[in-house]
């Protein structure tokens, strides 16, 4: 009966386990199968799909239009998602729960109202041209809340005597900032752009509504889908799986289990 | 510390948030309000004319209220689904799986951050007719002819949300589960709480908020989402998404999409409030 048990517990893991990995596994394998498409039985190895796709303009017209919006997206998030965290632990519980909060809410809405709440004011209010500006502007809304948080979550247990005393030695604030805060949060820091970089560079929704025209690897992926099932899409979700989860490995690492 | 630099001190840490909020304030709060008012607006000759109709919250209803409750009713579904597979999943992470138990949290994250396009794409290419599921299907003997009933319906969709938000399901459970004392649940079985009876009266109620907070995390995302039914669903998968990026983007009706978003957002914290209500009542004294 115990065994019979354990075997059960195994057997729904594995399924649930099969179940969240499998499609993935699925778009890996097949960017490197010969075939087109994405059946068994496998045809062949082969690096076509990627030939294809690194000889292609577009896709490094894409792979610089992410760039361009993912790195300024994460250098600005960390900054401003950072200062609120820093403002929030001189408040007390009451006080910074709110405010974090406040500052979730345009992750909990649906992306689509955010984005098109976006080109209501781009368009018709301020007259800002679509772009890569405006595809930041909507990409800080979602990623500042998330560094904030894990900011605010390093500082919870933060050495805060060492900083009363450099005051009280006379060092300004920035002072006091750059030799005693920083170094105790860098790695946060770094997990937390990692975390906003991955989250810019995946972003869909309020991309396509924002940019107007030209594409980022994620819209340029959506042309590919709504075309046809055309296999490099695997190609571009396999180098996208590298990059998102490795950055994300990395984020999580410095953040939990570093100074 | 000198009196004098407190004051000013707690001024200058409040401005530190200054940033974050004025970017909140401009890009969120005020777009929101602007989306507001142009819900009340018309579109006359081609162009957007300043009203005070609620013409376009008329239209919401007459023409998109089936859209609209299918739309609640699969976002229940796909969270329901996530809130039970998700316990299930952060249960064994937490209670069965011993050392794997990390293991399981990594497969999960992995999947969170798996790519949200590539997922749908991959689900299309699992279930059409020429895919990867019905070459098994064929190839084992289940179907004898390659099945075209597994994309673009509403079952399609579902699968698909639910792949997408499980790990958002999971996550917090387990977060919760991890605060659960072993010493009480070693106590209930000492007291002769069967396994059931502990998870019942023990387990569960310490993880409420988490299985709430699942619940409500993968409600709004499926009930907001347009593209997983756009590309998987068909004619039976439809949801208030897809309307609401056609009447704003391609027919320029922008009062409609507004009203239509706001009716949405409504509608979803009236679901999720009622479980919340039906959570709460629930909780044993």
């Amino acid at each position: 009966m115990r065994q019979f048990r354990a075997l059960l517990w195994f057997a729904v893991i594995a399924m649930l386990v099969l179940f969240m990995l499998g499609p993935l596994a699925i778009v890996v394998v097949f960017s490197f199968n010969s075939g087109a498409l994405v059946s068994l039985p496998l045809t062949g190895f082969s690096l076509d799909w990627y030939r294809e796709l690194f000889s292609s303009d577009e896709f490094w017209a894409a792979f610089r239009n992410s760039l361009a919006v993912a790195v300024p997206t994460a250098l600005l998030a960390t900054v401003t998602g950072t200062m609120t965290a820093l403002a929030l632990t001189r408040k007390s519980a009451s006080a910074s729960v709110p405010l974090l909060t406040a500052l979730s809410v345009p992750i909990m809405i649906p992306p689509l109202v955010v984005a098109i709440g976006l080109v209501v004011l781009y368009v018709r209010w301020l007259s800002i041209p679509l772009g890569i500006g405006a595809v930041i502007g909507g990409h800080l809304l979602l990623t500042q809340p998330l560094v904030a948080l894990v900011v605010s979550a390093r500082m919870a247990s933060f050495d805060r005597v060492a900083l009363e005393a450099a005051r009280d030695l006379g060092a300004t604030p920035w002072q006091a900032f750059r030799y005693v805060t920083l170094p105790q949060i860098r790695a946060a820091l770094v997990g937390a752009a990692l975390l906003a970089f991955a989250i810019s560079l995946d972003e869909f929704i309020i991309t396509i509504f924002t940019i107007g025209s030209g594409n980022t690897l994620s819209t340029f992926v959506w042309g590919k889908m709504r075309t046809s099932l055309d296999p490099s899409i695997n190609a571009i979700a396999t180098l996208l799986l590298v990059v998102t989860i490795g950055s994300t490995a990395i984020a999580l690492r410095m953040t939990r289990y570093r100074g | 510390m000198s009196d004098a630099s407190a004051p000013q001190r707690s001024t200058g840490g409040a401005l530190l948030a200054a940033p974050a909020f004025a970017i909140l304030a401009v890009l969120f709060i005020v777009p929101m309000i602007l989306l507001f008012v142009v819900s009340f607006w018309r579109v006359r000759n081609f162009a957007l004319t300043p009203d005070m109709s609620l013409d376009a919250y008329t239209r919401v209803f007459v023409t998109y209220g089936d859209v609209l409750v299918s739309t609640m009713a699969n976002g229940s579904v796909t969270a329901l689904i996530c809130v039970g597979l998700g316990f299930l999943f952060a249960y064994a992470a937490r209670f069965r799986a011993g050392r794997w138990g990390d293991a399981l949290i990594l497969v999960a994250i992995i999947t969170l951050f798996g790519g949200y396009l590539v997922k749908i794409y991959a689900w299309k290419a699992i279930l059409s007719t020429d895919g990867f599921l019905n070459a098994i299907l064929v190839a084992t003997g289940v179907s004898a002819e390659p099945l075209d009933t597994l994309l673009y319906n509403r079952g399609a969709v579902i699968v698909a949300l639910v792949h997408f938000l499980l790990p958002f399901a999971i996550l917090p459970i387990y977060g919760q589960l991890r605060s659960v004392n072993d010493i009480q649940i070693e106590a209930a079985h000492d007291l002769g709480a069967s396994g059931r009876q502990t998870l019942i009266r023990v387990i569960i109620p310490q993880c409420r908020i988490g299985l709430f907070a699942a619940f409500a995390i993968s409600f709004l995302y499926a009930a907001g989402d347009y593209i997983t039914p756009r590309f998987l669903g068909g004619g039976s998968g439809t949801m208030i998404g897809q309307f609401i990026a056609q009447e704003f983007s391609t027919r320029f009706n922008w009062p409609a999409g507004a009203a239509m978003s706001f009716v949405l957002m409504a509608a979803s914290l009236l679901v999720l409030g009622l479980v919340g209500i039906l959570f709460v009542r629930r909780k044993p004294s």
